[in-house]
């Protein structure tokens, strides 16, 4: 019967009950790491252009008469490296609670980060060749430019926490924020040591 | 005016636009301007640009991005007052909203607007087929429906159209107050449109909309005019769009159970959309990045697909069907998932092997990714992929079989109720398992060599797409209706649905198999003469199926507006949606429910699903005398 349904109309609402938590997992680093899994496939897929080119088809790598300037690529897998470690220096601080080493952390990896994609944008213009040349080239630059526009990305969320870093936000208690976007840096880091090593060094 | 440009909506969305068009109309010039391109001003290199730049701006425009940009900027944001959430008018349902309810049925909606101008590509394709020889339109203009009808459907309503359905019901399912990202949850909505103008605008393209199929194959795509960027961008943009609706499935399934529900007393639709996003987030990159090879080789001059420079053509097919074959999952399981709730409630009994139909769905993700390239076996690929291939996709016929079979107990003996939902899924019921039998036929070699690209393709993919997940969706608007709209719908116009579906479905779909057989190639706009009498009485037929979606609007339309009222619980069901009011309150509890049992215990005495704080929802779901207004 009607009056057996449950009407909630004649409540008054302030705001939705508190959910209950589920699990232990903070969702938005959940999110965060799900959505790193769909970014690992996406260069999956790149991967797999590559792998078409030098395992299926065999063909040279890099192009015939096309170089791939190995050594200066490590000295910016060096620097991205370090960048990882001193962002991991910022989240240790601010969750001790200092702030000064948090501010010089996060600015440091922001540098950093920024370096490495200057580099980056300098070793294009630098190459000689164009993605319309060869499948290598195109792979090259499909790959490395992927990873590029990732470590954009990265950079622009760390730009957003460096902001707020030097207007006071995050504290001992919440630094969630720097967590989240760290995570995603870290993950650009490991992305880039496995494009390196198989664009640049096998 | 002004007031209303600096406000989230659709006046500063149009406005945003025209600034993102003018915006990608500097970028570009500047960027050729700076290589010193001849012609400085480029209508393609534009076009291109802003079809990717212009929707950021669009999207920025209707708001979904206030928030975070003033979470960014660390600059105080506005506290959520809830105005946004619910719908008091229809133009509610046209703004950015975070309510998931409001979200599930914007996605609905939309995804059924953009089926039926899919479907009605479909009438103008069986209208030119009627006969042989042309008759309405051009070879190329039917090669535009045919691709544009496949992708609208299955990019912006098979996939969409279920995320909406478990955008509103799963949170309410699992007792969870909202999605665990709304702000995320209402982007991912705004996308679609996005995707969908863009594929229906590629008909004023010139050279016409994209006629390469949903596939796209390289070089094919790479060669096509400028429709075919439509494709490819329309795609990301779905793509996106489903891959953050995924992800948001996922952490709400993980993080916000209410109480007590544990995995295994999830209703068996959350295991499902489980499943899929599962899937979604895993497969759907790998199409975006196919159609980031595209775009670039169409666009820069890349040399992905251009075999006279080193590229490989059938990496295209690799990649793509690595997504497309998991999509075949990602367009079925939440289907499964509908049918085991409506299976189990109107036969009045608990589902049959509740855990194996959960592990079932897990085995089917798993395997869905073994299997891509049985959709290559006449493509030219090396030959010892082949065997592999066909050997795991027979595979896969187990766990599907499990649930068929399951489906099939839960019905043994059971107190069936043949309203419209139920009809629609037992209908699912046969016409999967037709389409799986055929599918089963297609996994082995010898028979897809001999059928490959002719109508028992067609026949193969519609009975597993219209006659299972339309189907499933069918059955599942109905079964939700009452709750998403507090309105009954009209049953003896259901049932009418159903049937004029049902028939015209088989007599459209199940010729198609014989003239396949028969040697009828698909995707030509015309044929052989021996094949025009199949092909006539197959035309009738889809206009008679054309028809019947026509029953559909008027009961979803008339219904919604002036049905009589529904009760909370129309068919005393016990999953938590059910025990709140139709349509449920803002935030649909008042206080979490407490899960206690499984969600099937139909004819169990005593069994309890979910038990309500306040003392007058304590009682257990399924003594609840409630019956439907209507019968």
């Amino acid at each position: 019967m009607e009056a057996a349904s449950v009407s909630h109309l004649e409540h008054d609402h302030h705001g939705p009950p508190e959910a209950n938590k589920s699990s232990r997992v903070d969702p938005a680093m959940l999110g965060m790491l799900l959505f790193i899994i769909s970014e690992i496939m996406v260069f999956g897929a790149f991967f797999t252009a590559y792998f078409f080119i030098r395992v299926v088809n065999t063909d040279s790598w890099p192009a015939l008469g096309q170089e791939i300037p190995w050594a200066i690529a490590g000295i910016n897998t060096l620097i991205l490296i370090s960048s990882s470690l001193t962002l991991h220096w910022a989240l240790h601080s601010v969750k001790s609670g200092n702030r000064f080493a948090f501010k010089v952390g996060m600015l440091s990896t922001f540098l950093l980060g920024a370096c490495f994609l200057f580099i980056q944008v300098n070793e294009y213009i630098h190459l000689g060749y164009s993605p319309t040349e060869s499948a290598q080239g195109s792979i090259f630059y499909g790959l490395t430019g992927l990873h590029g526009a990732h470590v954009f990305i990265g950079l622009t969320l760390l730009l957003m926490v460096t902001v707020r870093a030097f207007r006071g936000h995050f504290s001992a208690e919440h630094h969630r924020g720097v967590e989240v976007p760290g995570i995603y840096w870290h993950f650009v880091d490991v992305m880039w040591v496995v494009v390196y090593a198989t664009i640049y060094i096998l | 005016m002004a007031a209303k440009l600096r406000a989230p909506g659709w006046y500063r969305a149009g406005a945003f636009t025209l600034l993102g068009i003018a915006f990608c109309f500097g970028l570009t010039t500047l960027i050729r301007a700076l290589y010193s391109y001849d012609p400085l001003i480029d209508g393609y290199a534009i076009t291109v640009v802003a079809m990717l730049g212009a929707p950021f701006f669009f999207l920025v425009g209707l708001g979904t991005f206030d928030y975070w940009f003033y979470w960014a900027a660390g600059r105080p944001t506005r506290a959520e007052d809830h105005s946004s959430h619910g719908a008091k008018s229809w133009r509610d349902y046209f703004k950015v909203n975070t309510d998931h309810k409001v979200i599930g049925i914007q996605y609905v909606c939309t995804s059924f607007f953009f089926m039926l101008v899919g479907g009605a590509m479909a009438m103008l394709i069986r209208a030119e087929l009627a006969a042989p020889g042309a008759q309405f339109v051009n070879a190329q203009t039917y090669n535009g429906l045919f691709s544009v009808h496949a992708s609208l459907l299955i990019f912006l309503f098979i996939i969409p159209v279920f995320a909406g359905l478990a955008n509103y019901v799963l949170p309410l399912m699992i007792g969870a107050p909202d999605m665990a990202f709304p702000r995320l949850n209402a982007l991912s909505f705004w996308m679609l449109p996005v995707a969908g103008t863009l594929m229906l605008l590629s008909f004023f393209a010139p050279g016409g909309s994209f006629a390469t199929g949903w596939t796209a194959y390289a070089p094919l795509s790479t060669d096509a005019p400028l429709g075919q960027m439509m494709f490819t961008i329309g795609v990301q943009f779905a793509g996106a769009s489903s891959i953050a609706t995924a992800l948001n499935f996922l952490v709400t399934i993980i993080t916000m159970r209410a109480p007590g529900m544990s995995f295994w007393r999830m209703p068996l639709l959350v295991w499902a959309n489980f499943s899929t996003s599962l899937l979604v987030v895993i497969a759907t990159p790998f199409v975006a990045a196919s159609q980031f090879f595209v775009l670039l080789d169409w666009a820069l001059g890349f040399n992905f697909f251009n075999a006279a420079r080193g590229g490989d053509v059938l990496m295209y097919q690799h990649v793509f069907w690595f997504y497309s074959h998991p999509a075949v999952y990602i367009m079925m399981l939440p289907g499964f998932g509908i049918v085991s709730e409506i299976l189990s409630v109107k036969a009045r009994k608990p589902i049959f092997g509740y855990r194996m139909m959960a592990f079932s769905l897990l085995a089917i993700v798993v395997l869905g990714f073994s299997v891509w390239a049985h959709h290559m076996f006449v493509s030219g690929m090396q030959a010892w992929i082949r065997v592999p291939m066909m050997i795991t996709t027979a595979i896969i016929a187990i766990p599907t079989g499990i649930k068929i079979f399951s489906w099939l107990a839960t019905l043994w003996r059971g107190v069936l109720k043949l309203d419209t939902p139920m009809l629609f899924a037992l209908g699912f019921l046969t016409m999967f398992t037709l389409g799986g039998i055929s599918g089963v036929m297609l996994a082995m070699i010898p028979v897809t060599i001999y059928v490959s690209d002719t109508y028992f393709i067609v026949a193969h993919i519609h009975y597993v797409l219209f006659g299972g997940s339309l189907f499933t969706i069918f059955a599942g608007v109905y079964y939700w209706f009452p709750k998403m709209t507090g309105r009954m719908y009209d049953e003896r116009l259901g049932k009418i649905h159903f049937w004029l579906t049902f028939v015209g479905f088989n007599l459209t779909f199940g010729p198609m198999h014989v003239v396949g057989l028969q040697g009828m190639p698909r995707r030509v706009a015309d044929y052989a003469e021996q094949f025009a009498g199949w092909n006539l009485f197959i035309s009738m037929a889809s206009f008679v199926l054309g028809a019947s979606t026509l029953v559909f609007v008027w009961n979803m339309v008339a219904s919604w507006r002036a049905g009589p009222k529904a009760s909370s619980n129309p068919w005393r069901a016990l999953t938590l949606e059910w025990q709140v009011s139709s349509p449920p309150p803002i935030f649909n509890f008042d206080a979490v429910p407490t899960v206690v049992g499984g969600p099937y215990e139909y004819g169990v005495p005593g069994a309890v699903h979910g038990i309500f704080n306040s003392p007058v929802e304590a009682k257990p779901a399924g003594s609840l005398v409630t019956r439907p207004t209507k019968e």
